[in-house]
């Protein structure tokens, strides 16, 4: 019977069917240039919209500045701009499978592309029939220069090697070239970009972010944590903590910010220091692939006695006020509580205003100095400061960096423009003839200069 | 002279000069016969080039940090940038076409430092404390020279679109197809040459066997096909943004790795990095549009002078928006 040969068939037929759409035109379609433009213009466009409409707002933002009427440009109500998920637009499905297309394109590109041109630059041939230098828009037929002190071919090699070409002959056929990293720079520049495109999607899984607001003096673990990818908890540190030693701040002469710093340890639970930094912006704490960097501060205390009081800490509170950070506490002035003033800073410089508490400034101070308020001596001992931590592990780095190194690389050797000459001496004279994928201006002058400098030996003749 | 006045004098200075050198370029393009302007145009360029530089020289001995912390500032090292960019494109190209675009863009951009911004943003003052770090050169100075390199390809992509206008375009200066090769009307004139000699060539020889042989007949003048005005702007402008590209790469790449250095994220989608890499996809969409068959000629022009908006949105846009990460050194 047949039916067991043709039984297995259909699989085979639907393989070879899904082959060939893959050969024939999924392929052609992935590599084809105009898909690549569009990709790029599209991810520039949806980027675009990224920057105009505000990302990542709470739902009573979008609905405030997106009504439903009047819509704004007709349609784009806050409705639309959530269902789209504009208010994320990096983060969407879309966007992303924007740039996963983008990857198979440079993918593909590479593969029916680059690669055979490259290979058909490796693998250049002599010209041998006059004809081959006529589609040629640079090339020319010298006169025989029968006498030349030097014959063409040596001149040629001589004039061509200064100018930094490689040179070929074979009897009657002379070929120089340079610049063939030209043709290899795209294909690094594709790569790069695969790598740092694997490194993000490494980054985003395997990565976490964490923020912490710490007093100066107090001990803490990573726990505030913003963002993790879905395989980052052995990133996330639990056998070591890390202590804040202290934070200020540094001020210029005319009271502007001049740097904030943290002095933090690392240490073992049971209180053991392993490492310690002093850390500021721009100089980050390393230690066991996460990050510590110094992004915020706050101030969490202030230290004072009354009258003749041990010193005692008050934790001081960022107050709601708009223009600037204000911060203040509330120190009560009687035995019962009934009375007290309020204490109020917005830096780490030492000034303090006092208000009493109908809210009228009475005082100011200083750390250092004390003052009388309702009939008893305040004295303010030290302001302690907070320091805001950006904690970050992200494995993807190595990869990242090492697409940004090829990256640069790449882009630069693309620069180079791939140039080759063909000569071929023969009874009628003397063909010369050139192209290059780049520089044609430049070229275009190396190659008269070229000419120009063949032909002399027999004008010097004539 | 101290140092503060001599800044004072050296701006108005670079504005003068520009305006007399823009004024001389467009002279020179409106009257061809006239061969006075590119010169008075180069020098004006170079002199303004060089008061600029000083300027820069003189701020950076001022703060005793890298001249690049305001606006006005990165104002005057973008027409520095550019006036650079503008004497390479010179001389690449031979070409009148290009100081009219040029200098009108270095005189904007001086103008506006100089005029419109007032006294307080032009002095120097402390950096910030993200700013204090040896990536600030790095980063800052090698993106504003790509602005000015893109700046100076698209206007010279603008040029050839003024060239060309209401012409058909053939060019041969694309990188990949068409590009090197003779166009139609000259190997229509080679193969005339060809088919001439072989009329003659049976009266010579004996007999038809010389027609076979007529193809490879010495008689074919062949001479070099010399580039025209067209395809040397077009080539000039993509060689230029060619330059400009790697080095915008190398700037966001800088400000990639100081941003992850710095507070641990070598990306975040803030919108002057959003634009800058925004600007990095329309120039690649240039790049490839170059060589993609049948296209080249007026679409990669078209959209390289979109790329002239694009980096100026990039570059000054952003900072009206007054949000993110760069929002430094701006009024509003």
């Amino acid at each position: 019977m047949n039916v067991n040969d043709s039984s297995p068939s259909p699989l085979i037929a639907a393989g070879q069917a899904i082959a060939r759409f893959w050969k024939q035109d999924l392929l052609p379609l992935l590599a084809d240039l105009r898909l690549a433009i569009a990709l790029l213009l599209a991810i520039a466009l949806f980027s675009i919209s990224g920057t105009v409409i505000e990302q990542g707002q709470s739902l009573a933002f979008y609905q405030e500045n997106y009504p439903e009427s009047p819509a704004l440009f007709g349609f784009l109500t806050w409705k639309v701009v959530l269902a789209l998920g504009l208010n994320t637009v990096y983060r969407t499905w879309w966007f992303l499978a924007l740039l996963i297309l983008f990857g198979a394109s440079l993918t593909a590109c590479t593969f029916t592309r680059q690669l055979p041109a490259l290979k058909a630059a490796q693998g250049w041939k002599y010209y041998r029939q006059p004809r081959q230098f006529e589609k040629l828009a640079l090339s020319a037929r010298l006169g025989q220069l029968p006498d030349a002190p030097i014959a063409p071919f040596d001149q040629a090699e001589g004039l061509l090697k200064a100018k930094g070409y490689r040179t070929y002959r074979d009897g009657d056929a002379f070929y120089a070239r340079k610049g063939i990293v030209g043709r290899i720079g795209p294909i690094i520049v594709h790569a790069a970009m695969l790598i740092v495109l694997v490194g993000a999607i490494v980054g985003a899984t395997t990565g976490f972010l964490a923020q912490e607001m710490v007093p100066s003096g107090q001990t803490f673990q990573v726990q505030n944590i913003l963002d993790a990818g879905p395989w980052s908890a052995p990133q996330i540190p639990t056998d070591w903590a890390v202590k804040v030693n202290r934070f200020w701040i540094d001020y210029t002469a005319d009271g502007n910010i001049d740097q904030f710093y943290s002095d933090l340890s690392v240490v073992d639970p049971d209180g053991t220091e392993r490492d310690r930094q002093t850390i500021h912006v721009n100089k980050p704490l390393r230690y066991r692939g996460i990050t510590m960097y110094q992004t915020d501060w706050g101030i969490s205390a202030v230290r004072l006695h009354l009258n003749n009081s041990p010193i005692l800490e008050l934790p001081m509170a960022q107050l709601p006020v708009a223009g600037g950070r204000i911060w203040g506490t509330w120190v009560p002035t009687q035995t019962d509580l009934s009375d007290g003033v309020s204490l109020v800073t917005r830096d780490l410089q030492g000034t303090l205003l006092i208000y009493d508490k109908t809210g009228k400034p009475v005082a100011t101070t200083r750390v250092g100095r004390s003052v009388q308020v309702n009939g008893i001596t305040l004295a303010i001992d030290e302001l302690v400061g907070s320091t805001g931590l950006q904690i970050k592990a992200d494995p993807g780095i190595p990869l990242v960096y090492g697409g940004f190194g090829l990256l640069m690389l790449g882009v630069v050797l693309s620069y180079f423009s791939h140039s080759q000459i063909w000569l071929l001496n023969t009874p009628e004279g003397l063909y010369v003839g050139g192209r290059t994928n780049r520089a044609q201006v430049a070229f275009e002058r190396e190659l008269l200069d070229t000419l120009t400098a063949l032909e002399t030996p027999q004008a010097a003749q004539g | 002279m101290d140092l503060v006045s001599l800044q004072n004098w050296l701006d108005n200075c670079a504005f003068a000069v520009l305006l007399v050198t823009m004024l001389a370029y467009w002279i020179g393009v409106s009257f061809p016969t006239l061969t006075w302007p590119g010169g008075v145009g180069t020098t004006g360029m170079a002199i303004a080039n060089l008061a600029m530089a000083t300027l820069l020289g003189a701020r950076w001995i001022e703060a005793g940090y890298f001249p690049l912390s305001n606006l006005y500032e990165s104002l005057f090292f973008l027409a520095w940038g550019v006036t650079a960019v503008h004497l390479l494109a010179e001389r690449m190209t031979g070409s009148r076409w290009v100081g009219p675009f040029t200098a009108t863009t270095a005189l904007a951009i001086a103008a506006f430092a100089t005029l419109s911004l007032p006294d307080t943003m032009q002095a120097s003052a402390p950096l910030v404390p993200a700013l204090k770090s040896n990536w600030l050169m790095m980063h800052v100075s090698v993106m504003m020279l790509s602005y000015s390199a893109l700046l100076v390809g698209s206007l010279l992509a603008i040029a050839f679109l003024v060239v060309t206008r209401g012409q058909a375009v053939e060019l041969r200066g694309s990188s990949v197809g068409t590009g090197s090769f003779r166009d139609r009307a000259d190997r229509l004139r080679l193969a005339q040459q060809v088919n001439g000699a072989t009329a003659i060539a049976p009266s010579t020889e004996t007999g038809g066997v010389a027609v076979l042989e007529a193809p490879q007949t010495a008689a074919v003048a062949l001479s070099p096909q010399r580039l025209t005005l067209a395809d040397t702007l077009d080539n000039i402008s993509y060689r230029i943004i060619g330059l400009g590209f790697p080095l915008l790469t190398i700037g966001i790449i800088a400000g990639g790795v100081w941003a992850n250095e710095a507070w641990g994220s070598y990306w975040s989608w803030d919108p002057k990095e959003t634009w800058a890499l925004i600007t990095w996809l329309v120039f690649a969409a240039y790049l490839h549009a170059r060589i993609t068959r049948g296209w080249q000629g007026r679409r990669p022009a078209l959209l390289a002078a979109a790329g002239f908006v694009v980096v100026w949105v990039c570059y000054l846009g952003v900072n009206i928006l007054g949000k993110g990460l760069h929002s430094y050194g701006w009024f509003f």
